[in-house]
């Protein structure tokens, strides 16, 4: 069994190291510092400990039983949503500000979509007393200001970024700008499992607590794996460190689901897999959104946290192998999603989260009575109440 | 004209060279098609063409507006490679074309060092490439004699100086700053010795870009470098249409690289 990635950071023939020369160098001391101290038993033990005691894992596997009578199968949720500040972000931004913090930088700095990876930035920096500055869309700032506030009374910097689609990509073209320059003391917090090696692999291990311990409790709950796993994919984050763990178990089938916005068919979406070709965007070789002259398409989707146009490529990987299988779910079919669970389960989903239940609604007669399905709930819908009640025209 | 050629000749000449960068198609490309020829009549000895990207990361705001401007006009590969050509008759002066590798390899790596032979093009310049990714285009470009220019930054280790000396062609980019393109007023003092002593190890010539826009810079960069870049102050000035002013800023800048 070949191990991925391989030194060069690739997965199959995607991934890689595309970065401007002056970033070579911390990305090169990064990448030390992970395999070295990042995978010592010493730093695995340290971060264990913020995870168990600050982060409050691990989160529970809830067997979701009026939502398994609606689907016909049983449904588990991974309660990502309970894990501190609102969703799985905080795995990783724990992880990668110890790491920096042993590396000896005194800043970190980030990019944010829907706020919550800014948010659990700003959160970890805090708790290990950094500065920290998070970059955000424009767009984004407007549709999440409650988590522009929370970054701020965490102590962080929110600098508005209004170039190009003033959306995550933007944000994160601006904190790679502020690397460039910043390196010295400065470690950039990429908040999925995308950009240079070794942020794929990196983000993906701090993920995979998120699956390790769905193995786990699906074991003791059931007694056998799952045959699906199901989760939401942005840049695909949640959905990677939910399924890195089960990659082996090849019966246990992945289903990541994307942002349709108002169609795949359309100009307004952000289904990268679905709808994307291989390109580079943002230091790694995936599948990008982009026209036929390279130029990276303005994504849209209800959801901040899933509006970019690229994709982890391990992902992509794993699509061209058929490791697992990509759908799209519209903003419309993940709005009806958002009601149904927050009814049928008194749980509010997160907008991301939707669109891994809204695969499940929709596709009802995929799954067999006995069938074991996991869905990532990777967060949690507080920050979007607002944004849904706009959209059905509700006056709060 | 080859890049080594242009080299030679300020060698021969004991001079230091000027190299200037332009977003293609901003604000258009017939304009960029004169500025050409202009920076040509001015003394410049190669010109830097800038394909534009809607994610442009190692540029700072001037030239990611330029880019900006320039997609807005619908500048692409295609309409670049078609003023290369048409430039091919009136330039004697070796130009390159600068671009994010998403575009190049979506237009097909083989057909676009294909179509940059035939155009003219001497060199690729490509910032988000670096020595350990940069095979597959080197080979394409290799079998057309067009040279891949890369980078050197006071942060690359000695290890990896040694493969980028060792496999670069045309000239190496030295980076002046920790930081992506814009004017500065000053370079960093480091820079200078580190310059000076990459020269001495190196058997290709030395171009020093990003950051610079004045004549105090270039006093300083005179016989130090093989030659500097001057791109965002460029840009700057053509955005703000002060092309009168700009053409004789850059021949003053040029006579003092040229000075004895």
């Amino acid at each position: 069994m070949i191990r991925l990635p391989d030194r060069k950071g690739r997965f199959g023939i995607y991934g890689g190291k595309f970065a401007p020369e002056t970033l070579m160098a911390p990305i090169e001391q990064l990448e030390n510092a992970y395999f070295s101290i990042g995978r010592s038993r010493q730093f695995r033990k340290e971060f264990s400990y913020y995870l168990k005691q600050y982060v409050g894992r691990p989160t529970p596997l809830y067997f979701a039983s009026n939502l398994s009578e609606i689907i016909s199968c049983k449904v588990y949720l991974k309660r990502e949503d309970l894990a501190f500040t609102g969703a799985h972000k905080i795995n990783n931004t724990v992880g990668q500000v110890l790491l920096a913090k042993k590396m000896g930088k005194t800043r970190v700095i980030a990019e944010t979509g829907a706020g919550q990876h800014g948010v659990a930035t700003a959160t970890a920096a805090a708790l290990f007393k950094m500065k920290c500055e998070i970059y955000m869309g424009e767009v984004d700032m407007q549709r999440q200001a409650l988590n522009v506030y929370r970054m701020k009374l965490l102590g962080a910097k929110v600098t508005c970024v209004k170039s190009g689609s003033r959306t995550l990509k933007d944000a994160i073209n601006e904190a790679m700008r502020d690397w460039i320059s910043s390196f010295k003391d400065t470690h950039y917090v990429i908040g999925t499992v995308v950009g240079f090696h070794p942020f794929p692999v990196m983000v993906r291990d701090f993920q995979s607590v998120i699956g390790k311990e769905a193995k786990k409790q699906i074991l003791k709950a059931e007694g056998r794996l799952p045959d699906f796993l199901i989760a939401c994919v942005g840049g695909g984050s949640n959905s990677m460190g939910l399924f890195f763990p089960f990659f082996r178990n090849k019966n246990v089938k992945f289903i990541g689901v994307e942002a349709a916005g108002k169609g795949i068919d359309t100009d307004f979406h952000a289904a990268t897999l679905c709808r994307g070709t291989p390109g580079i965007l943002h230091g790694n070789f995936s599948y990008v959104l982009q026209d036929k002259e390279g130029q990276i398409h303005p994504t849209h989707s209800v959801s901040a946290g899933l509006d970019y146009p690229g994709i982890g490529p391990e992902h992509s990987y794993y699509k061209d192998t058929g490791r697992a299988e990509y759908y799209a779910a519209t903003d419309q079919q993940v709005l009806k999603a958002f009601h149904i669970l927050s009814e049928a389960e008194g749980i509010i989903p997160a907008l991301e989260s939707s669109h891994a239940l809204a695969y499940m609604i929709e596709n009802k007669n995929r799954f067999k009575q006995d069938d074991i399905v996991i869905v990532c709930l990777s967060g949690r819908g507080d920050k979007d109440v607002n944004e849904v009640a706009r959209i059905e025209g509700i006056p709060l | 004209m080859k890049i080594s050629e242009s080299f030679k000749n300020l060698k021969k000449q004991n001079k230091t060279g000027l190299i200037i960068y332009i977003t293609a198609g901003c604000p258009d490309i017939a304009f960029t098609e004169e500025f050409a020829e202009k920076l040509q009549d001015v003394g410049v000895d190669m010109i830097e063409l800038g394909v534009p990207f809607s994610d442009p990361i190692a540029d700072g705001p001037v030239i990611q507006q330029a880019s900006q401007k320039a997609l807005e006009n619908r500048t692409n590969l295609e309409s670049i490679l078609k003023l290369c050509q048409r430039l091919k008759q009136r330039m004697n002066i070796p130009y390159l074309l600068m671009s994010y590798y998403n575009p190049v390899y979506r237009y097909g790596l083989e057909k676009f060092a294909a179509d940059c032979s035939v155009a003219g093009v001497a060199g690729l310049i490509v910032p988000d490439v670096p020595f350990e990714e940069s095979q597959p285009l080197n080979d394409h470009l290799k079998k057309y004699d067009i040279d891949l220019i890369l980078f050197i930054s006071s942060t690359t280790s000695e290890k990896r100086r040694k493969k980028i000396l060792k496999f670069g062609s045309g000239f190496i980019y030295y980076i002046a700053v920790h930081g992506v393109t814009g004017v500065r007023d000053t370079l960093p003092e480091y820079i200078y010795e580190d310059v000076s002593s990459l020269r001495r190890q190196s058997k290709i010539p030395i171009a020093v870009g990003f950051g610079i826009s004045n004549q105090k810079q270039l006093y300083r960069l005179k016989g130090c470098a093989d030659a500097v870049i001057i791109g965002s102050y460029v840009m700057k000035e053509i955005m703000s249409g002060n092309y009168a002013h700009l053409l004789e800023t850059l021949n003053s800048f040029n006579e003092v690289l040229k000075s004895d």
